[in-house]
């Protein structure tokens, strides 16, 4: 949804703040809760037209698309949105333990995220008549989690791109660009070039999102540990990778001054 | 030139430029579009049942026009209260709606770039043939889009200056006009209490004359109906802002401070 | 007949106040305000924050409808005569927005000269005019964002007179201009009277109105609180004297006992830096000094100075009168 990006920059300083303390529900719900919705009717109905698919594929692959874009645009918005604000000097002037600060940020984003998928979820149930078996919601809920977590991860990679270069929205976009394109989420992987398909098998979300197609469909949990172990794996790497980019740019930035943006 | 015409003229080539100079606006004109072209043209060429990949193209650029215009329009009056210039405007002799009509076609107007990209993305990436099989109605048609496009943001910024709770739907309109105005989906597909709605949005017509003068069919009726609803959205724009003009002198809203 | 006429003016916001139950508030800008400005004059309307004078301009330049009283300004009537109003005044405000930044100078005055309805042929030739009377012209093709606030302000200005209107409306335009910036700016303000136009001002420097104006209104808590040329304001000022002492450290009670002095109008405390100015205002001819400085027992005095009030001590005096 680059819809929530846009009421960064279209909406100001003021709309981010409104978007992220989300206790306003003039923004919440449109953005967060109509986009999923309106997301997975769209595709279902180009999937119709490409008659490529059935309306559950989609359901489930753009639901849980939502979910690890609002991850990633989350973790954007809570490290950039901090520097619009001028506040992220005086945190990291703070003795504070950096791994709790960054990561204690990135947990209201992860619950947001499942939140907006299972919306996703939900309009595809009212909407389209998407139906899965009530037993199967607990493994479906644990795979949301784990999108979202994977996502937080790449999140905080591109996060911490930001605290560098000047555009996270930019960068954000193209991530997110990429992630819909290679993922599985409308394009059946075996129909994209070997290139983009092998692309896919190291970008966030990908197993999940065949995960999830599996359960809804009445496969267990067991069945589809391997993809489920990959994200895990993915999530982590990512995670790691982006916390360790976030710690060199902040020396850097200190070095350099670049921190604030002003 | 009249003077009416003049004014909207003038403003219209003035915040052309000052979007152009945006690198948010020219992200979301000429890198969104591409996206969902790329998206359609996968799926489409996936199977052998889907319409042609030029359908595609044509679809995700008139989808860009719309994006544009879903997302800055319909803030666009309160963006220039940001700015601190709607004081300014209102306070020229000029009638209000030509001084803020530019500003809504013109970020229609920045779609067009994401005509040009599409067209080329496609040509260059999936070998879509550009052929257009009408040029000067193509050459009549996207101007006609973008004018009913724009003139349908400005009927969005006025409301939504008047009931600014309403204005975070604006975002949210992008996906619902792509799926029911027959960008990419044909509206056949869709229930038919869809119908009239859609026929009521000048995003169908516009997309059905630019692609009809493309690839085939009638462009009379669709350009007709899009000049009809241009000028049904100016009336409304018109009430909606006189309303709202006398309103802000009322309860002086018009700056921010 | 007067080029600006208020009569009466008044301005009620409504607001809500509350963070949980929300009340209806009504706040009062302008409670009556009349006065008059003649053809050729600069008028300056002073008064503290919040005292109501953006309230009033935006009231004479139509973008604000009166709560009752009324407005002409060269004979039209600001309520329904908007437009007719509109093509006659210019307006300019300080401060950094207003401007389209990724545009040049240039664009930015074409496009306002179209919005006035400056006609093709002899936009040019005004634009190029108006660039030379506010000094920006060679820089006219560059972006606004690299303009300094100074520059941005004789932008703002070469913006409002481009329809060569017979009324401008100046609201507080040295605002955050740095000094030779803002110096710059009166001389160019000085030049639109000697053009022939007719100045309405606002601004809370001292100074700058005095050098400018040739009437001012004192504006305090939405009304009028005094009104002449700055030589009839300071001679208001009880045709006294003025006392500034310099102390070190006083307390309330010692200015408290000051104000009680029989002949002593208003004391208002500097503070600077370690010590404090007293500015004592004084009614009669009479020497107040040793009275003052016998109140003063046990506080440490520096300086002391005697002088003749400023506009500034006039100011101080009408808007601190309750």
């Amino acid at each position: 949804m680059k819809t929530w990006l846009r009421i960064f920059f279209v909406g100001g300083v003021i709309s981010f703040r409104a978007l992220f303390s989300w206790i306003r529900p003039s923004i919440y719900i449109p953005t967060m809760l109509l986009g999923p919705t309106t997301q997975v009717l769209f595709f279902a109905y180009l999937g119709r037209t490409a008659h490529l698919k059935s309306d559950s594929w989609f359901v489930v692959g753009n639901a849980v698309q939502s979910a690890s874009v609002a991850a990633l645009f989350g973790m954007g918005f809570a490290i950039d949105g901090e520097r619009w604000t001028q506040t992220l000097s005086a945190v990291l002037a703070t003795p504070a333990n950096r791994a709790a600060l960054f990561l204690g940020r990135a947990l209201p984003v992860l619950v947001n995220a499942a939140v907006t998928a299972a919306t996703g979820f939900l309009g595809g149930a009212l909407l389209l008549g998407f139906r899965m078996p009530w037993s199967q919601v607990p493994a479906l809920a644990l795979v949301l989690l784990l999108a979202s977590f994977a996502c937080t991860g790449l999140g905080m990679l591109t996060g911490a791109v930001g605290l560098r270069m000047r555009d996270v929205p930019i960068i954000a976009n193209l991530t997110m660009a990429v992630l819909l394109i290679f993922c599985g989420v409308n394009i059946p992987l075996d129909k994209l070039p070997g290139w983009m398909h092998r692309t896919a098998d190291w970008l966030p979300m990908t197993h999940s999102i065949a995960a999830a197609r599996r359960i809804a469909e009445g496969a267990s949990l067991r069945s589809v540990s391997s993809e489920l172990l990959r994200e895990l794996a993915l999530g982590l790497t990512y995670l790691l990778v982006g916390f360790g980019l976030m710690r060199f740019f902040e020396q850097e930035g200190r070095r350099l001054g670049t921190l604030d943006r002003a | 030139m009249t003077r009416g015409a003049r004014v909207f003229w003038t403003g219209f080539v003035l915040h052309f430029k000052n979007l152009s100079a945006s690198p948010f606006m020219m992200v979301t004109a000429a890198i969104w579009p591409l996206v969902y072209a790329t998206l359609a043209f996968l799926m489409f060429r996936a199977t052998h049942q889907a319409p042609s990949l030029l359908y595609a193209a044509l679809g995700a650029a008139v989808m860009g026009i719309w994006s544009t215009t879903a997302t800055s329009a319909g803030g666009a009056i309160q963006q220039q209260r940001w700015l601190g210039i709607l004081e300014l405007l209102v306070g020229t002799p000029a009638r209000l709606i030509l001084v803020l009509a530019p500003i809504t076609v013109a970020i229609a107007g920045i779609g067009v770039y994401s005509i040009a990209t599409t067209l080329l993305w496609g040509r260059l990436l999936f070998g879509v043939p550009i052929h257009v099989l009408h040029p000067f109605l193509f050459a009549v048609a996207i101007p006609a889009a973008v004018l009913s496009i724009g003139m349908l943001g400005l009927v969005l910024a006025s409301s939504f200056v008047l009931y600014r709770s309403a204005s975070n739907l604006s975002q949210a309109l992008e996906y619902p006009i792509w799926l029911i105005t027959g960008m990419l989906i044909p509206l056949s597909l869709l229930p038919g209490w869809v119908h009239p709605l859609a026929w009521a949005l000048a995003p169908t017509w516009g997309m059905r004359a630019v692609r009809r003068a493309a690839i085939g069919g009638d462009v009379g009726v669709p350009l007709l109906v899009c000049a009809a609803l241009t000028v049904a959205y100016t009336v409304l724009a018109f009430l909606l802002l006189h309303h709202f003009e006398r309103l802000a002198r009322d309860r002086a809203t018009l700056a921010l401070t | 007949m007067a080029v600006i006429e208020a009569i009466e003016l008044r301005r009620t916001y409504r607001t809500t106040t509350g963070v949980i139950r929300r009340k209806p508030l009504e706040v009062e800008a302008v409670r009556g305000i009349s006065f008059a400005v003649e053809q050729g004059e600069l008028f300056g309307l002073l008064g503290p924050n919040g005292a109501g004078k953006t309230t009033t301009i935006k009231m004479l330049i139509t973008l604000l409808l009166p709560t009752s009283g009324e407005a002409r300004v060269l004979g039209h009537n600001v309520v329904d005569d908007a437009r007719e109003v509109r093509q006659r005044i210019g307006y300019v405000f300080g401060g950094d927005r207003g401007l389209y930044e990724r545009l040049s100078a240039y664009d930015n005055l074409r496009y306002f000269a179209e919005l006035y309805g400056v006609s093709g042929k002899a936009q040019r030739a005004r634009i190029d005019e108006v660039l030379e009377l506010v000094g920006l012209k060679g820089r006219e093709s560059e972006r606004v964002e690299g303009y300094s606030r100074g520059m941005r302000q004789r932008l703002h200005i070469a913006r409002g007179i481009l329809h060569d209107p017979e009324v401008v409306f100046l609201d507080e335009p040295t605002i955050g201009v740095d000094p030779v910036g803002a110096r710059e700016l009166r001389t160019l303000i000085a030049n639109l009277i000697a053009t022939g136009k007719t100045v309405l001002l606002t601004t809370h420097y001292m100074f700058e109105a005095d050098a400018l104006c040739d009437r001012i209104a004192v504006i305090a808590k939405g009304t009028i609180v005094g009104e002449g040329t700055p030589t009839q304001l300071k001679a208001n000022v009880a045709g006294g004297r003025v006392t500034e002492i310099e102390v070190f450290g006083v307390d309330d009670a010692a200015v408290g006992r000051l104000r009680g002095i029989d002949g002593v109008t208003a004391v208002t405390v500097e503070d600077r830096d370690q010590k404090q100015l007293l500015i004592v205002q004084t009614t009669s001819e009479r020497e107040l000094t040793a009275p003052l400085l016998s109140e003063l027992d046990g506080v440490e005095v520096g300086r002391v100075a005697s002088r003749e009030p400023t506009l500034e001590d006039a100011y101080v005096a009408l808007v601190t009168a309750e």
